[in-house]
């Protein structure tokens, strides 16, 4: 009975694997695996924790109304010790394998293979390509894109021009805040050419919901093309 | 022996009534009425805007609320939640509690006390009325990050009113934190070592030493925006060498503790619950004592991991520290299953809550692990996945634990035990609601869809998870209306209660009336184990109790 509990609780997190957009950045490739781990570990102690829980309110149900005691036990030391080690154990495991990920993603690589910022503000996004002098300006109601190339390293440097702000691609798994004040770095190594969706997720106001962009990625060739064609404009 | 005087007596009204006895009381049992009424009107306000949050997001492109009442309705649900219901419902139950369970008369400061109260009704009162100011109500998030809440942005008086209620408030708790950790030091009656306190009082003790080293740095917080505001500070402004990263750390430096602050006092509730419907001694009573300290202080060290996205903090610091969370938390829970292991228990319906709430907190814990990893962090900070987190820990952990407290302690506080089929109903209908909102904004979240918008596009999936999760808010309000019935029908039927209805209770509010009298106890029990109720209730078993 327990393993065909355990088997239910498989599926949230092959469907949470599922819901987690993968293969689109090298840097969204480390994170994913980061999902992927965290689910497993999370349904198997939903599982285990879950189901000792229900074990317990089904097995040890009162049969004889008049009961005021069922026993009197209160503790058991060894007991204690071995579950409170057990979760250092687990946690511990979990920082080993969020820490390189997380070191992975936010180191920068130097030097960088395309620069673009990325200016924030209510309700739209400006795309700066400093090198090829393009200038990519939206607005709430024609978001803009962001092009990429693809299988080349871009550094993002991100900042905002009144309030706070949140450059997410959910399909590359990441976001970083856009700060007055201050510029944030963060890489993005495209795999795949596509289209993706990116929005604000810090909610900066009336319109925040309708502050969106688009990531189109390109092979690297068309990227210097489009990128030619955008300058010349 | 007060069970015995009680019989055959008609029951005993609490003190004085009428209007003016409960604005000029002092006494803690009134006092925590009051904050438990208030907060729960509070509640009903709150719950009545996330309808109106969940009617505007049941279908994709809809433009029922407009984009602004909708960011004014998901601001003060969240401010009015955290703020003024879970936080001071806690306080509320603990003001009538623990001075009951050490055997005192009342608190060491009771008009420190009731200031405290009256403070925080009108900090409420205060944040609501800038729904009726020129702009309307505070907009800018239960967070306020400036710049977004300073006065170019938010010009309105509602955010001033906003910044000043919530100021009032954080004052209230932390006068109110001043009684629950001098109460229970200083007022316990004759043979109430600490180590005999009720692990409720316990966990308050530790919500105080949280509350004043939390609570301060919220007040600085707010003070130095209101300053910005209104007095040329520049403390946030970027553009005068003023930093809105500090305006986040110093809220989250409050933030973060006051999760706990929320939750630390709900443990409580669920270890006295698990305890006496098990019919068992709390199991691992040190370490759950212990684990409540441990939690209170990693919490003080983990604000950070509300900022990993802004690039500005050590994100592998911050994260270790989070990770180690949930080792205490995860005694806690050990501790009570351990407590039901080999028990024999009964379902009424605070027992049913308070299973309701192991099997909720515990994916509110499970994903409180995963965000706690920055690289989790980076999709799910400001997406429906931690929307989805959080309420796991407030509404299905704090929420679901202060309706348990609700239906176990009601007999104790107004002489009147609820009606177990409504119990049920409510449960039941809550339970299965509360998951169909949430679970979908797990998947939501990671698919891509951020908090806090008031409409959304038609992507393939989005539109039916958003319209379960509608449906199971339509689930949680017919609940909480099924509780509301259930107050009303079970309070006509008023009958004469002994000290311990529940037949197996062990802590000492138990050991007097039901309601108790004005000064709590006509006579104490003898006080030898950690169960003095219990002990003068069952004497045959006085020698099973730990001591």
């Amino acid at each position: 009975m327990l393993r065909r509990y355990a088997s239910l609780a498989v599926l949230p997190a092959l469907a949470g694997c599922a819901a987690i957009p993968h293969d689109t950045t090298v840097q969204a490739g480390a994170m994913q695996r980061v999902w992927a781990i965290f689910l497993a570990a999370g349904a198997g102690v939903y599982v285990l924790v879950g189901g000792l829980i229900l074990w317990a309110a089904l097995a040890y149900r009162r049969r004889d109304p008049a009961v005021v005691q069922a026993t009197a036990f209160h503790s058991n030391t060894p007991l204690e010790i071995a579950w409170t080690i057990a979760p250092i154990v687990v946690v511990a495991a979990l920082f080993l394998v969020t820490f390189p990920a997380e070191q992975h993603v936010e180191n920068l690589v130097h030097p960088p293979g395309e620069i673009v910022q990325v200016v924030g503000f209510r309700w739209s996004w400006r795309f700066v390509y400093p090198k090829e002098h393009v200038v990519v300006q939206g607005t709430m109601q024609s978001p803009p894109e962001l092009v990429l190339p693809q299988n080349r390293t871009t550094e993002i440097r991100l900042s905002s021009s009144d309030v706070i702000h949140s450059f997410w691609v959910p399909a590359f798994l990441f976001k970083r805040m856009a700060i007055p004040g201050i510029v944030n770095a963060f890489d993005f190594t495209p795999e795949r050419p596509g289209v993706f969706p990116g929005r604000c997720a810090e909610y900066c106001g009336t319109y925040h919901a309708h502050m969106s962009f688009t990531v189109r990625v390109l092979p690297p060739g068309e990227f210097v093309r489009w990128a030619r064609m955008r300058s010349a404009a | 022996m007060s069970a015995v005087a009680a019989a055959g007596a008609p029951p005993r009204r609490l003190v004085k009534h009428g209007i003016l006895a409960w604005l000029s009381t002092t006494n803690h049992k009134q006092i925590g009425i009051l904050y438990i009424c208030t907060t729960l009107f509070f509640f009903a306000i709150a719950g009545f805007l996330a309808d109106v949050i969940r009617l505007q997001l049941a279908a994709p492109q809809q433009n029922i609320v407009g984009a602004h009442a909708y960011n004014e309705a998901f601001t003060l649900h969240g401010t009015t939640m955290i703020f003024l219901f879970i936080a001071p419902f806690g306080f509320g139950i603990a003001n009538y509690l623990i001075p009951l369970q050490c055997g005192a008369a009342d608190m060491a400061f009771p008009r420190l006390n009731a200031f405290g109260y009256w403070l925080f009704l009108f900090g409420g009162l205060t944040v609501f009325s800038g729904v009726f100011a020129a702009g309307g109500g505070a907009s800018a998030g239960w967070y306020a990050y400036t710049p977004l809440s300073d006065i170019r942005v938010s010009s309105g008086v509602g955010q001033d009113l906003w910044f000043i209620g919530l100021t009032l408030t954080s004052i209230s708790g932390i006068l109110t934190a001043i009684n629950f950790l001098v109460t229970p030091i200083v007022f316990r009656a004759p043979g109430m070592t600490m180590w005999r306190l009720p692990v409720f009082t316990w966990e308050m003790i530790a919500t105080s030493l949280l509350i004043l080293m939390a609570f301060p740095p919220l007040t600085a917080a707010f003070a130095m925006a209101l300053m910005d505001r209104h007095a040329n500070a520049h403390f946030f402004d970027p553009t005068r060498g003023g930093d809105p990263v500090l305006y986040q750390h110093t809220f989250w430096f409050f933030g973060h503790p006051e999760v706990y602050v929320m939750i630390l006092p709900m443990f409580g509730v669920i270890t006295e619950v698990i305890a006496v419907f098990s019919r068992k001694p709390v199991f691992g009573y040190t370490g759950l004592v212990l684990s409540g300290f441990a939690i209170a202080g990693l919490s003080m060290g983990v604000w950070a991991h509300h900022m990993f996205t802004t690039g500005a903090v050590n994100d592998p610091f911050f994260s270790a520290m989070s990770f180690l969370i949930a080792v205490p938390t995860g005694i806690k829970f050990f501790n009570w299953i351990g407590t039901m292991w080999r028990g024999a228990l009964s379902f009424e319906t605070p027992m049913l809550f308070a299973i309701g709430f192991l099997l909720n907190f515990l994916i509110g814990g499970i994903t409180g692990v995963m965000v706690a990893s920055p690289p989790i962090d980076f999709q799910a900070n400001g997406s429906y996945f931690l929307v989805a987190h959080f309420h796991y820990t407030l509404g299905g952990g704090s929420m679901f634990a202060i309706f348990a407290a609700l239906y176990f302690w009601f007999p104790k506080i107004w002489g009147v035990k609820l009606d177990e089929r409504w119990g049920r109903f409510h449960f039941w209908t809550m339970f299965v609601g509360f998951n169909m909102t949430f679970v979908p904004m797990l998947f939501l979240g990671m698919m891509g869809m951020p908090r806090r918008v008031y409409t959304y596009p038609a992507i393939p999936g989005w539109a039916d998870l958003n319209l379960v999760a509608s449906i199971g808010t339509v689930l949680i309000t017919i609940s909480v209306a099924a509780f509301v019935w259930n107050v009303i029908v079970s309070s006509r039927k008023r009958e004469a209660l002994p000290d311990d209805p529940w037949g197996s209770a062990y802590t000492l509010e138990w050991a007097t009336s039901s309601p108790p009298p004005e000064l709590n106890f006509d006579a104490l029990p003898p006080i030898r184990s950690k169960r003095p109720a219990f002990d003068l209730h069952h004497p045959e078993l006085a020698h099973t109790s730990p001591p």
